[in-house]
């Protein structure tokens, strides 16, 4: 992480710490989001992804450390009104306004003119697939559909950097499959972060990931890196032979390791220059095909919640009367 | 066509505070309080200016009736000091409700300035009646109701999505210049709901005079009500619910009460400069020369209740900026 250039990072927190009462909720968090990513935020609850969150957005104050958003410093509302936006855990827009009302008013606020906040908005609700409910009170809304919006509020103007806190939480399946689309279709435009329990949306959607636990970052970096995807390759056997010495003489160098239960064959290796992960897999494949094995599957690298799971477990108990997260 | 400045979202922050505020029906419950609550009054003074312009207009029947009602007690003496009977053949005209009425010149015979006390005595009473009641329950009526607007915002995190596009400071004060607008026309409307109830209930009563009266002391009421919208704003702002800043904002303005009537208790004490300092902090010490008739006398306590406002919305941000939200 600590390789990206102060000028590559869209956002970065060091050494941030953040007390609520008795609770230490960030401890010296370190995060680097390079500029352009689509950055996910892992953790397990009261990890401290809001309050990092919270805290990027200046709706917190960290008690110590510092936070850079676009190179520009701490969030500062004139230095960052429309190039900054969020979406925020559990905030309500105003119940009795309609979504156009309520929309308009946020993007008049970013500094829109009012013919480009017409537009904007427009453009908004067909992203997000509200157009028909336009006119409609927000109290009308359902959970889908009011998370929609707060989708769409962070997306108006232009915004360089856009932090979306569990933006499919509570959603069905579909929904959620919408905005996945949606935050991927924005890839390339903008870096945006989002922090989620889900760590299957998380894999599918970021590009880059990290992982806080104890209001720490625990491991971050390229989604691929993270999850060995360019170092690590897993064959799994279905009954029969395993050639398993011919298969290490295939691959000399590269460590290759057999689990006799899962029946799976584990490679690992260090791409070079002409030895990508896909001339490993062939080697190993071609010398498991000649010993007579039967292939079940194959894959790349751990899932990010294989990697998840491994991490360290133990957090101690929560405190009684405490606060797990903010 | 204009680029983001602070008045412009104070402004827009305002505008969107009171389409919210109608929209939600909070001001038409804001209104309805204020209307029943000067109906209520009106109707209670109006009563018994009713009961006193007829006694004027037929003091002997009047004081039989009172006799006969009261057997006990003494009867009052035909033709007092001030309330002169009109001639049978002359009725009084606006004897109540006009300007120049006996009633007032009653009510302000011990006002000492005769500039103050010619000034008033010229007024509608019921607007004068108004005045006095705004200056005593406005304050606690904009407690009630416009404490929890920034509050609100905090409970529902709402505030989140605004503070990413303008200061809190705009924020703040467009949604207390919002619940300003909303006071100014529900006080003013409460006035005008004086004088309706005064109109159905006096014959002799003059739209007129009530609402040149209204019109003049209109803008008294409302400037006094600023500092205590500036404390409510202050309160707002500092509390996490609405709940929490309605219960802040009470005792706030109990804080004012009692800082006011303790320069009184410490008259002539070691004490005194300081409790007047104290005073001077509170709207309550403005109050006085607000009856007064020249702008002269007026004007710089309109300017001093105006800072003063600034003042509590002020030191209301100072915590405001910092605080978490």
């Amino acid at each position: 992480m600590s390789d990206v250039s102060n000028s590559d990072a869209a956002l970065r927190l060091s050494a941030v710490g953040k007390n609520y009462g008795r609770i230490r909720a960030l401890d010296g968090l370190d995060l680097v989001v390079p500029s352009g990513s689509v950055f996910g935020l892992v953790g397990p609850n009261g990890a401290g992804k809001t309050t990092t969150f919270s805290i990027a957005c200046g709706w917190l104050r960290a008690d110590q450390g510092t936070v850079d958003l676009l190179n520009g410093g701490a969030f500062d509302a004139v230095r960052h009104r429309g190039r900054v936006t969020a979406l925020p855990q559990d905030s309500a827009l105003g119940r009795d306004m309609t979504v156009v009302e309520q929309l308009t008013y946020l993007g008049r606020l970013q500094g829109l003119g009012a013919k480009a906040t017409r537009s904007e908005v427009e453009r908004i609700l067909t992203l997000v697939k509200l157009t028909d409910r336009a006119g409609d009170r927000v109290r009308t809304l359902s959970h889908g559909m009011l998370r929609r919006v707060g989708i769409g509020q962070a997306f108006l103007g232009n915004p360089e950097l856009v932090l979306l806190d569990e933006p499919t939480n509570g959603l069905d399946p579909r929904q959620a499959h919408s905005i996945r689309e949606f935050v991927a279709a924005q890839r390339g435009t903008r870096t945006i972060v989002i922090s989620s329990h889900n760590l299957h949306e998380i894999e599918t959607v970021c590009d880059h990931v990290a992982l806080i636990d104890r209001g720490r970052v625990v491991m971050a970096g390229p989604i691929s890196t993270v999850t060995g995807r360019n170092g690590e390759v897993r064959i799994a056997l279905g009954d029969g032979p395993v050639p398993l010495e011919e298969t290490r003489m295939a691959l000399s160098g590269d460590a290759v390791e057999w689990d006799q239960v899962a029946r799976v064959l584990t490679l690992r290796f260090i791409e070079k220059p002409g030895r990508a992960a896909e001339d490993v897999t062939g080697s190993a494949l071609r010398a498991l095909l000649a010993g007579g094995a039967r292939i079940s599957s194959v894959s790349r690298g751990q899932s990010l919640e294989r990697k998840y799971l491994d991490l360290p477990a133990g957090r101690p108990p929560p405190l009684p009367g405490d606060r797990t997260e903010t | 066509m204009f680029g983001p400045t602070p008045l412009r979202d104070i402004g827009l922050v305002a505008a969107f505070e009171l389409r919210e505020m109608r929209r939600s029906r909070r001001a038409v419950a804001v209104l309805a309080l204020y209307l029943l609550a000067a109906a209520f009054f009106a109707y209670l003074f109006v009563s018994v200016l009713e009961r006193v312009q007829e006694a004027s207009k037929n003091p002997v029947a009047f004081l039989a009736n009172a006799r006969n009602e009261q057997p006990g007690r003494p009867g009052a003496r035909r033709g007092g000091p001030v309330f002169a009977p009109a001639p049978p053949d002359k009725p009084s005209q606006g004897i109540l409700t006009s300007r120049g009425s006996p009633f007032n010149v009653l009510i302000f015979s011990q006002v000492a300035e005769p500039e103050a006390r010619d000034f008033l005595e010229k007024q509608s009473p019921i607007v004068l009646f108004f005045t006095l009641t705004s200056f005593i329950f406005v304050p606690l009526l904009i407690m009630i109701t416009a404490a929890e607007t920034v509050a609100q915002e905090h409970q529902s995190r709402g505030a989140r999505f605004v503070a990413m596009r303008t200061g809190r400071a705009e924020f703040a004060i467009g949604k207390t210049l919002g619940q300003g607008a909303l006071l100014g026309v529900v006080t003013l409307l409460s006035g005008v709901a004086g004088l309706a109830i005064a109109a159905w209930k006096l014959s002799d009563f003059s739209w007129d005079s009530g609402l040149e009266s209204l019109l003049i002391f209109w803008p008294r009421v409302a400037a006094y009500s600023l500092p205590f919208l500036g404390v409510a704003a202050f309160c707002s702002m500092n509390s996490a619910s609405a709940m929490s800043a309605r219960v802040f904002s009470l005792l706030g303005l109990t804080a004012l009460w009692l800082a006011h009537h303790a320069a009184g208790l410490y008259t002539g004490s070691a004490f005194e400069p300081f409790f007047n300092a104290l005073d001077f902090l509170t709207p309550y010490a403005h109050q006085d020369d607000l009856w007064r008739a020249s702008w002269s006398a007026v004007g710089p306590q309109v300017m001093l209740l105006t800072g003063l406002a600034l003042g509590y919305v002020c030191v209301g941000l100072l915590f405001y900026r910092r605080r978490d939200l």
